[in-house]
């Protein structure tokens, strides 16, 4: 499957794509040291650095139980044991890691019967409901940046989360509006010709308003709106073109957010991208629509997949004490759900795949620690706008890629059923 | 080894009519004969043709799965459970991609083209197609809104053919595909589209990207010529549109997509009406052209198309969910879901202009079926589409069930007797299909054929004749025994070689870095995975 890893001892730079954010920024150069490790990167941003850092880092056994190094197969063992026996088990994670790896922990999760969910601890996937119930317009980074006139940042601090995109966007630039939307100055909005302070609560209120003024539909008698709101509402309605980009929370947010969207594309040109965190985001959710039919958490229980938004989100289904036994891929839940979530995570049976060492790996009965998907395996990510980026193996590493592990982990459970059966 | 014995086999494409003979699998293809002991599928009183070949459809790609991610009521009320050999699923009209293998298997057909590829997507393309079993695909690269592209058509023609040959290469791709030539681009700019061939689109118009690209894919010698989405689709009066399409592709082949939705009179804006008779007699009296219908069946449909304008004026139809995504430098895309009624004027007149294409056609080899899936209407629909074709009762039954004025305003009632017949249907739905993708080992069931072969039951009723096929042979191997599907391995991707120029990668490295946010190096599909493995079918170049 993979391609053959780069012979160790060359140190001419090599391509890499980055997955410290959504944006996969594939023009990255790894130049490696004599002994295959990390030498230096170039056009790296600092969340660029600490990724390749992370995962270049020195990483404990391939496998480990209980904490403890054991041999790879007894660990493989121990974790289809687990899983195996669970009568409900959950999958979390993905965002992390490449389409190829998540085809295969879908496939797996199908296998024991598994609640699966995409959306990754950083709510990458809040906006999929209201995408759902409407629909959307949006476009690629390329087109946003050649074409949009006017670009709105709605509740988001790139500067902070992607720090290469106004680079990519070439933002700020001549002719073209950059209007911040957040509840406070932001590094972004220091950037931005205008900046529209909205405490967090009032978005829907805010988006409801635009929707009135883009519309030029009589509002409610009370207090004129915003002057703000009015002057953002004119610029959208006056260019040729434009883009929202976004982070926003919740789902009445997300609809509100694309109602407007779909007003003003009666007007106008106007596309809306979510500014997804994780590299892979868009991949775990477009892989599990593929192959569903959703692209929000499913539970396989029944024998083919079941959807219930919200129900079956890692965090509720946790909360409730629904999983007796998780599957965590490429991500670090324990740091990153809600307290009472986190809390069942840790009470139960619990097998870690990642390249990294982390806190979720460190309490798993069973823990894997693979070849790091990016940086020594090769595959396949879905950028935030969904497009698909090579994600490159510019190091050579002996462990074995997660979507193998899985593969193998796979193989062991099915045979297992088989016996049953 | 394998002898299907006894069958009335239809093999149009052999001169083979019904004739009751064996059919003899070995080794994956079609063989001569296989000794007495082979394995045997007594098929006497069934009727064996060669696998289905679905020449456009939707079935793989990120449009297809934006709007599978749309539907979550139509796949609730409709799951596929997992079995020891399949995997769970879901289905409606965009069905997941295990599902839509599957069913399409369980319908005969062992060939199907995804229609619309925009190129940077060909990795998610690609992945989806590992993702759908048992059936063959290939897909089409869309070029007609293609800003790099349209740069060489401008300033260095003569590279343009390198262009077309280097897309291909890049993405595993096998065909071209215009879809609305300068319209999408221009909806990308701020909302507006072309009306005719002549309008100006950043210094170049339809007609010019329809003349260049036609002749760069004639001058390739692909093997399936340029695929056809016209300008104006769906607009009254667009029937104009076509023919002046036809007439500048004069001299090259060329295939148009869903000839139904490009068939219509009247005025914008206005009522339309049928057109379809003039479109047929042009194309019966050009045999370098060709089409498939787009016929629209009535019931639940998905429209999803790189013609974005187009679906905006959907969107304001229904009211209901609407995807836009453009696509940088290449594309654009959109998403309706959509219920086609009986009842109303302009489904019913679509639904007739579909029957007259099918039942004035003059060459089957050159007008096949396709409901331009799920855009008509999904591909299980075709079961209907036959019985409409070769049962006029039931199709005279059906007529007066739709709106009589939209009726009236073709020339069904005009003694429209026609009956397709099997060998008929054997043409439009399978070899007719694969000799216009220039597939030579699909199709047919002569010697050195791939071993894909559909064997029915013989019924009445053609419609449940052909829903449910009572085997299915891909490749030689069991897919369908008895109507159950009990083999699901992968199918095979058909891919285009097409040589050229190396010196092209240097020209389009130029006009790379500045059009696209993917780097260069990373634009071309090199994932072995998602390439191999393929089975390569070579341009024949032609100059």
């Amino acid at each position: 499957m993979p391609p053959p890893e780069p012979a160790a001892g060359t140190t001419e730079g090599r391509r890499a794509t980055c997955g410290g954010c959504g944006l996969a920024c594939d023009d990255i150069t790894v130049v490696p040291r004599g002994d295959g490790g990390l030498e230096r990167l170039e056009r790296t941003c600092p969340l660029g650095d600490a990724w390749f850092a992370e995962r270049t880092a020195p990483a404990p056994p391939v496998a480990r139980v209980d904490g403890a190094e054991v041999a790879l197969e007894h660990a493989l063992d121990e974790a289809a044991a687990i899983l195996g026996a669970a009568r409900a088990p959950l999958v979390y994670g993905l965002g992390g890691t490449t389409c190829e790896t998540q085809r295969a922990a879908v496939a797996l999760a199908e296998t024991i019967g598994a609640v699966i969910d995409p959306a990754g601890p950083l709510l990458d996937g809040a906006a999929g409901l209201a995408y759902q119930t409407l629909g959307a317009s949006t476009a690629t980074l390329g087109d946003i940046r050649d074409r949009a006139e006017v670009v709105v940042v709605w509740r988001a601090d790139p500067a902070v989360t992607h720090p290469r995109l106004f680079e990519r966007l070439r933002l700020p630039g001549e002719h073209r509006e950059l209007v911040v939307v957040d509840e406070r100055r932001t590094a972004t909005a220091e950037q931005a010709g205008v900046f529209l302070e909205l405490p967090a609560e009032r978005d829907v209120e805010a988006l409801w308003t635009l929707r009135a003024l883009v519309r030029e539909a009589p509002l409610a008698r009370g207090p004129a709106p915003d002057p703000g709101l009015a002057d953002l509402a004119a610029r959208l309605r006056g260019c040729a073109n434009g883009a929202i980009l976004h982070r926003v929370r919740g789902h009445v947010e997300a609809l509100a957010l694309h109602s407007l969207v779909r007003d003003l594309a009666r007007i106008t040109h106007v596309v809306a991208l979510l500014l997804r965190r994780e590299v892979n985001a868009a991949g775990a959710e477009d892989v599990l629509a593929w192959q569903t039919g959703y692209p929000t958490a499913v539970s396989f229980a029944p024998g083919h997949p079941r959807s219930a938004p919200g129900e079956l989100n890692a965090a509720a289904v946790l909360a409730r004490g629904d999983a007796d036994a998780a599957l965590v891929v490429a991500s670090d839940p324990l740091e990153q759900l809600p307290p009472d979530a986190a809390e069942q995570l840790r009470a139960i049976p619990l097998v870690c795949v990642d390249a990294r060492d982390t806190a979720t790996a460190r309490a798993a009965r069973v823990a894997f620690t693979t070849a790091a998907p990016g940086v020594h395996r090769a595959g396949v990510v879905h950028r935030l706008d969904g497009v698909p980026v090579p994600f490159r193996a510019p190091l050579a590493s002996s462990r074995p890629g997660d979507d193998e592990l899985l593969a193998a982990l796979a193989g062991r459970l099915a045979a297992a059923r088989e016996a049953v059966a | 080894m394998l002898r299907i014995a006894g069958g009335r086999v239809y093999d149009p494409a052999n001169g083979v009519a019904g004739e009751e003979r064996d059919v003899c699998l070995d080794g994956g293809k079609v063989v001569d004969d296989v000794p007495a002991h082979a394995p045997r599928i007594d098929a006497r009183g069934m009727v064996v043709m060669p696998g289905g070949v679905d020449i456009h459809a939707h079935i793989a790609g990120p449009k297809v799965n934006a709007a599978r991610r749309l539907a979550p009521e139509e796949h609730r009320a409709d799951v596929v459970d997992r079995t020891a050999i399949l995997r769970s699923g879901t289905g409606g009209t965009v069905p997941s991609t295990f599902v839509t293998g599957y069913r399409y298997a369980l319908l005969g057909y062992t060939t199907v083209v995804e229609a619309a590829t925009p190129p940077l997507a060909a990795r998610h393309v690609l992945a989806e197609l590992r993702d759908t079993p048992v059936i063959d695909s290939l897909f089409l690269v869309l070029m007609g809104n293609n800003l790099a592209l349209f740069d060489l058509i401008r300033r260095d023609p003569a590279r343009v053919r390198d262009a077309v040959a280097w897309w291909l290469e890049a993405t595993g791709g096998y065909g071209v595909k215009l879809v609305n030539p300068g319209g999408v681009e221009r909806w990308k700019h701020g909302n507006g589209n072309v009306t005719s061939l002549d309008d100006d689109v950043v210094g170049i118009t339809p007609r010019r990207v329809l003349d260049a690209i036609a002749t760069a894919v004639h001058d390739l010698g692909l093997p399936h010529p340029v695929h056809v989405h016209c300008n104006n689709l769906g607009v009254a009066g667009n029937y104009r549109t076509t023919l002046d399409t036809l007439r500048t592709l004069e001299g090259r082949r060329a295939h148009l997509a869903h000839l139904q939705f490009h068939a219509y009179g009247g005025r914008a804006g206005g009522r339309p009406r049928s057109r379809a008779p003039e479109l047929a007699e042009y194309l019966g009296a050009h045999p370098e052209l060709s089409a498939d219908v787009g016929q629209v069946m009535f019931g639940p449909a998905t429209t999803m198309t790189a013609d974005a304008p187009v679906s905006a004026i959907l969107r304001d139809v229904t009211g209901g969910k609407w995807v836009n995504a453009d696509t940088e430098v290449e594309t654009g895309c959109g998403i309706v879901p959509f219920t086609y009624r009986e009842k109303n004027y302009v489904h019913a007149l679509q639904w007739g202009i579909g029957l007259e294409l099918f039942l004035l056609s003059r060459d089957p080899w050159r007008t096949v079926l396709s409901t331009d899936h799920p855009n008509g209407g999904s591909f299980l629909s075709y079961p209907k589409l036959i019985r409409l074709l070769m049962d006029r009762e039931f199709r005279n039954e059906q007529l007066r069930r739709a709106n009589q004025r939209a009726i009236r305003s073709t020339v069904l009632l005009d003694d429209l007797d026609r009956e397709y017949t099997l060998e008929e249907i054997a043409i439009i739905t399978r070899a007719g299909p694969a000799r216009l993708l220039g597939l030579r080992d699909k199709g047919h069931l002569g010697v050195g054929a791939d071993a894909d072969v559909t064997i029915y039951d013989e019924r009445a009723d053609r419609e449940e004749m052909f829903a449910a096929p009572r085997h299915v042979l891909k490749a030689g191997r069991a897919i369908v025994r008895d109507g159950e599907l009990v083999e699901a391995g992968a199918g095979e991707l058909l891919r285009v070689a097409a040589p050229y120029d190396d010196a092209i990668d240097d020209v389009l490295r130029d006009r790379f870095e500045e059009r696209y946010s993917v780097q260069f190096d990373s634009y071309p599909v090199s994932e072995p995975w998602l390439l191999e493995p393929a089975r390569r079918v070579p341009a024949r170049p032609t100059s």
